[in-house]
């Protein structure tokens, strides 16, 4: 309907593309966090905006150029940038009540992440809690896009 | 808000994908207002009665509470 107001929606056809490297990105995660992040391939200079003295015997620093494996930042881009793309591209028939459906959404996912979070601060606690923490970082956008493709195949079923 | 486009999509002999086709929305809309478990708005409202070429009252009523 021309009344939408989807301004920020990308077009119909880049969603299965979303859906690709959404599910290929949290495979590859899981599978890094699975084998406790030790991977050592694809190792590359990168810009460090500030780096921390790490235990490899680099000095602190602002804007230093470091050495790092970027397999980790790759499957996590490849995760935030296809669940951009599976949950902000219009559907096949984009209205007003699929509009309502994806803001609904992102209420349910925010709200749920941050309960989720205060479970976990209260009763995750040293190491562990890092864990909780990368996993974080893509919880908010996996809840949106379960949450709003569930409402979407229950509005959808069974006819009359 | 209470509606009677079941009983409009029987007179014309349509199902719900039908009915969503020739307004120009989703499935799940029709479904969902259809149910009442969605109130639509004022544009899409009007857009159904005229479909059904009936005034917009005669399909879409508000409940005794409303």
């Amino acid at each position: 309907m021309s009344i939408m107001r989807t301004n920020y929606l990308l077009p119909h056809k880049y969603k299965t593309i979303g859906w690709i490297l959404f599910v290929l990105g949290l495979i590859s995660g899981i599978i890094l966090f699975i084998g406790d992040y030790e991977i050592d391939i694809l190792q590359v200079k990168v810009l460090s905006i500030f780096n921390e003295e790490s235990l490899f015997g680099e000095k602190p620093g602002f804007f230093k150029i470091i050495k790092n494996s970027i397999v980790d930042e790759l499957i996590a881009l490849t995760i935030i940038i296809g669940g951009l793309l599976v949950g902000f591209t219009k559907e096949k028939v984009e209205d007003e009540f699929i509009y309502r459906l994806r803001t609904d959404s992102l209420v349910w996912a925010l709200l749920f992440n941050c309960f989720v979070l205060i479970l976990t601060i209260l009763f995750v606690y040293n190491f562990t809690f890092l864990h909780v923490m990368i996993f974080n970082m893509f919880t908010p956008l996996v809840f949106f896009i379960i949450r709003f493709n569930f409402l979407k195949f229950k509005s959808d079923s069974h006819e009359e | 808000m209470k509606n009677r486009i079941k009983v409009e999509r029987a007179i014309h002999d349509m199902t719900q994908a039908d009915l969503a086709e020739k307004i120009g929305v989703s499935r799940q809309s029709i479904n969902a207002i259809e149910k009442a478990k969605y109130v639509p708005s004022a544009v899409l409202a009007l857009k159904i009665a005229r479909f059904f070429e009936k005034p917009v009252e005669s399909i879409f009523f508000l409940e005794e509470s409303e």
